[in-house]
């Protein structure tokens, strides 16, 4: 499974644009935003220490009328009639036949689905990855609540793609549709699902619609940005030969930019598959069923092994998904080893269709002669049981009492004592007009004046939106949770990126650490570090780390070959042509491990308040669990300045390594 | 390559249709269930605690096995019910706690009147302020409130979170809290936490009962938890109708300072359930449970680990006049 995250493109380059000034006008450049900050500063100082009664947006007030409006005219106001209710009956009716034709397939006849299409796009190996995982599903005893769950996706992704792929296209060929849409898919990705899950359900009413919505909101961001990075990554040569045979517009696309955009697109849609797992607990809340309802169901229990094991299927069915999807490289592979009999017929693309579907076909009658109608109970393993006991044995001989270090409570009460409560009373404390200067001056530094600019506008933005000391609260545990997951990221990446052993070895952990509902793990680390703040920094280290781990090795593995081989001709040791080759270039990947590291630790705010976090993300909790949708809605948005800011600082920093080192 | 795609793209549709073609032998026999002369199916939403499981599934077997109704079990959170009895998607949902729904009460059963109340459904809920009974042992005037007043007791209950003021936990933000005022009025030195979900409370209870440590939180009964840990409820000031009014809807200005009030917990149907299935809309209607009566099909859950299905048909075979009962 490659990196759940959108990896962006270096287009900024105006930091090294403005390394480019020249000396003589370095002193308009210094003392312009200077004069400008302190003119900030002073505005501010005469505003006051609080954030000001008249700087309020009415973000809550707005919303509730707007939601209270829906829940009293959803049945008779004709947006309701003509538009929700249409979409979500054609999603209804999407959903019942894609689940019908699973069920009626029956087990066989899915194993060998996935079977064909593994092959068809993997080769044998990912096929057989496919079938064995696949099977795990009925293994834990959750077939049937898979085949929900999958078709609830397939529908979601379906739509995703088709909306996706062509926003993707006109991002890739307009630069101002690209520039648009990339705050409205900031937004899509970062606003908590749990603030706007409740109003789908005014919309669309309860069950597969709202939860299809509601994915395909958090699905569609990745086909966008990777179709249009794939688009614009065409090289200006290809589109020349293509325009000076003649090519028209439509035709330069649909023959020349698409198909060399190809695995971008793939890649995409890649993606968006891993996105949507990503949400099927949360959409289990509005009365989809399904492996979301399991997890949630143990969760209610707090019955860590209860909620593991369909979090387990959760993950098989997703890695399953993710390795018949991209398997492009082993089919290449398989086609060099001697052509058996069986791979001719493959490679007919006629006789292997015709056989595949024959084959499918009598299977799935077979079966319902057979009556194999559910997955053979004998077959279940139970791993409930001892995944309850190891968290018990964890919960015996880790919290209290281990020598030295003293165990993992006191070391959770040790850093909100001196860390988390330090760093979030300074926050608060500090002046409000303080930290939006000093975030506006830190965008300055690291993009210039339009980023600070953008990074100041936001921070009135969360002032405007009442929310400014739930905001701190937050800011102060993303700083502490990113530290903490780069700190353990970057060394392991590194690590990683030199050891294709190690390499191995984390793959499949990392996919499971990421695709693994949080639902899961929130028992075990509340077992280990109480409710509170640390428990919530825990959660989204282990959530974010992936990525992290994942871009560092990618970028240490994307230094070429020459200048590591110069640098060893030259004598340098192992650890010089680390540091002082490989790192170096590998710094713009290091970077946008950072940039995607916060950006996961941002998702997960809402998640760390369900295990005492607080903040912004529990605001965001009373949206949903109260019905308080305009609470909700200024937390969740909130949540998104604070993301932007960041992304953007951090995106600056990447492309200004990148660019100092041309 | 892209006649690769294509292949792929002919090859799923063609096997989709195949499938629906092999399929349709077994179509035909699903649509002819429920027995002739039954009313129009409906579902109900299970709210995700025992109680709620359990009395829909009691309902589900009389609806099925009584009047020939065929009846669906919708899991879905407790908010998001209330839409669903809205459009009618959902028919009734039979435990609703009244305290965390009055916003819901009056826009759907008040204004919009798309939902209606169909009585009570008998057993009686109360939010209060619990700690492990352990406790009282060496510190018995944490019985009621006023031994909370003093610092240093209050200190006790102290964790990193609260620093020097004792913790007092809030678990699941969808109940009603008045904690935050019952604090400010009462004078007590606390700090409100919230832990965010019933499961981190639970978890907190849990850690907090094996390590034999002081926890102060806002509980409720009925709960599965009680009968598997030993919790006392603290004795809060009476609660009075004037003490009721005064609360206020922002948690730092309230005058609210009395114990919580009880919750009677009622049954809501849609609107159109009635005009729907007239039978299954009466039945529903006068179902009713004792607080024992739940309290004894949940255990089967809770305790002796049985599905809330088979709880349920366990209780319904032992208490055929019960049931009789409810269909006269």
């Amino acid at each position: 499974m490659t990196i759940t995250t959108p990896v962006e493109p270096a287009k900024t380059f105006r930091a090294g644009d403005q390394i480019a000034v020249s000396v003589t006008k370095s002193w308009l450049r210094f003392a312009l935003p200077a004069s400008a900050l302190a003119a900030l500063a002073v505005i501010g100082a005469i505003i006051g220490h609080q954030v000001p009664s008249w700087l309020d947006a009415h973000v809550k007030p707005w919303f509730d009328s707007v939601y209270r409006w829906s829940q009293l005219n959803n049945g008779t106001n004709w947006a309701f009639r003509v538009v929700f209710h249409p979409i979500a009956d054609a999603i209804t009716w999407g959903n019942d036949k894609v689940l019908w034709a699973l069920r009626t397939l029956r087990w066989p006849g899915v194993l060998a689905l996935i079977a064909l299409i593994g092959v068809r796009t993997g080769g044998r190996r990912a096929a057989i990855t496919g079938v064995v995982v696949f099977s795990g599903c009925g293994v834990l005893g959750f077939w049937d609540d898979t085949l929900i769950t999958v078709s609830l996706m397939l529908v979601a992704v379906l739509i995703a793609l088709v909306i996706g792929i062509p926003l993707g296209i006109w991002a890739g060929l307009s630069t101002r549709a690209d520039r648009v849409m990339r705050s409205i898919l900031d937004t899509a990705q970062v606003m908590p699902a749990f603030c706007y899950l409740l109003p789908l359900v005014v919309a669309f009413g309860i069950g597969i619609p709202p939860a299809v919505v509601a994915t395909v909101i958090y699905a569609v961001p990745p086909a966008v940005r990777l179709t249009s990075l794939g688009i614009r990554s065409v090289a200006g040569t290809s589109t020349e030969v293509g325009t000076s045979f003649g090519c028209t517009g439509p035709q330069l696309l649909v023959k020349v930019r698409l198909p060399l955009a190809r695995r971008a697109i793939l890649l995409g849609i890649n993606q968006v598959i891993m996105m949507a797992f990503g949400v099927v607990v949360i959409s289990a809340l509005v009365g989809t069923g399904g492996l979301g309802q399991d997890v949630s169901d143990g969760l209610a229990k707090v019955d860590v092994g209860m909620a593991f094991a369909p979090g387990l299927a959760i993950v098989f069915a997703a890695i399953t998904i993710d390795r018949i999807t991209t398997g492009e490289r082993s089919r290449k592979r398989a086609r060099t080893t001697s052509p058996s009999a069986l791979q001719a017929v493959l490679d007919n693309p006629r006789s292997s269709a015709v056989a595949a579907i024959g084959a499918i076909v009598a299977i799935a009658v077979v079966a319902k002669l057979l009556k194999l109608n559910d997955f053979p109970t004998s077959w279940n393993v139970d791993v409930a049981t001892p995944v309850n006991k190891a968290a018990k044995w964890v919960n015996d001989n880790f919290r209290n009492g281990v020598p030295l270090v003293g165990g993992t409570g006191s070391f959770s009460d040790f850093f909100v004592i001196h860390l988390l409560t330090p760093m979030r009373d300074l926050f608060q404390a500090a002046a409000w007009w303080l930290i939006v200067v000093t975030f506006a001056a830190i965008g300055w530094a690291s993009g210039g004046w339009r980023l600070g600019t953008v990074c100041g506008a936001c921070f009135v933005g969360i002032a405007a939106l009442r929310v400014w000391d739930l905001a701190m609260d937050t800011l102060s545990q993303v700083f502490v949770a990113v530290f903490i997951s780069v700190a353990l990221a970057v060394p392991i990446g590194i690590w990683a990126g030199r050891s294709d052993r190690l390499e191995r070895i984390l793959r499949p952990m990392l996919d499971a650490a990421q695709v693994m509902p949080a639902f899961v793990y929130l028992v075990p680390v509340i077992f280990l570090f109480n409710v509170g703040r640390v428990p919530g920094v825990i959660a989204s280290v282990i959530y974010a780390i992936p990525p992290g781990i994942r871009l560092t090795s990618l970028g240490l593995r994307q230094v070429p070959s020459a200048p590591r081989e110069a640098a060893l001709s030259f004598g340098a040791t192992s650890r010089q042509e680390l540091m002082k080759v490989q790192l170096p270039l590998a710094m713009r990947a290091i970077m946008l491990a950072l940039n995607q590291t916060i950006i996961m630790v941002l998702s997960m705010v809402v998640i760390a308040a369900l295990i005492g976090g607080g903040g912004l993300g529990l605001e965001t909790v009373y949206g949903l669990r109260k019905g308080e949708i305009g609470r909700g809605m200024a937390g969740g948005l909130a949540i998104v300045l604070l993301a932007i800011v960041l992304d953007r600082i951090t995106q600056a920093w990447g492309s200004r390594r990148s660019a100092e080192l041309r | 390559m892209r006649t690769r795609f294509t292949r792929s793209a002919a090859a799923l549709t063609l096997g989709a249709l195949l499938a629906v073609a092999a399929g349709c032998g077994s179509s035909t026999k699903s649509g002819s269930s429920g027995s002739a002369g039954s009313g129009a199916a409906i579902s109900l939403a299970v709210n995700p605690w025992t109680g709620s499981a359990v009395n829909a599934n009691v309902a589900k077997i009389v609806l099925e096995s009584k009047l020939g109704t065929k009846t669906t079990l919708v899991d879905i959170d407790e908010k998001a019910t209330w839409p669903g009895l809205d459009s009618g998607t959902l028919d009734a949902v039979l435990e609703v706690w009244p305290s965390g729904h009055a916003s819901d009460f009056q826009t759907y059963i008040t204004d919009k009147k798309s939902v209606v109340e169909i009585g009570k459904l008998g057993p009686q809920a109360k939010i209060g302020w619990y700690i492990p009974t352990a406790l009282l042992k060496d510190h018995p005037t944490l019985a009621t409130w006023e031994g909370f007043k003093d610092p240093a007791t209050a200190k006790l209950f102290a964790t990193a979170e609260s620093g020097d003021l004792g913790q007092f936990l809030m678990g699941d933000p969808s109940y009603v809290s008045y904690d935050e005022q019952i604090i400010k009025n009462l004078n007590l030195p606390l700090k409100f936490v919230v832990a965010g979900s019933e499961a981190a409370e639970i978890t907190a209870i849990q850690q907090a009962i094996k390590d034999n440590k002081p926890l102060l939180l806002q509980f409720w009964q009925p709960h599965w938890l009680q009968s598997k840990v030993d919790l006392t409820e603290v004795k809060l000031p009476d609660v009075t109708d004037a003490c009721i009014a005064s609360a206020a809807s922002s948690p730092t200005d309230g005058k609210y300072a009395c114990d919580y009030p009880v919750d009677v917990l009622y049954k809501a149907a849609s609107a159109k359930l009635e005009a729907k299935n007239a039978k299954a809309f009466a039945f529903l209607s006068k179902l009713q449970l004792t607080t024992d009566q739940q309290n004894t099909i949940a255990s089967y859950v809770d305790s002796d680990k049985m599905t809330p299905a088979a709880a349920a048909q366990k209780w319904v075979d032992a208490n055929a006049a019960v049931v009789a009962g409810w269909l006269k």
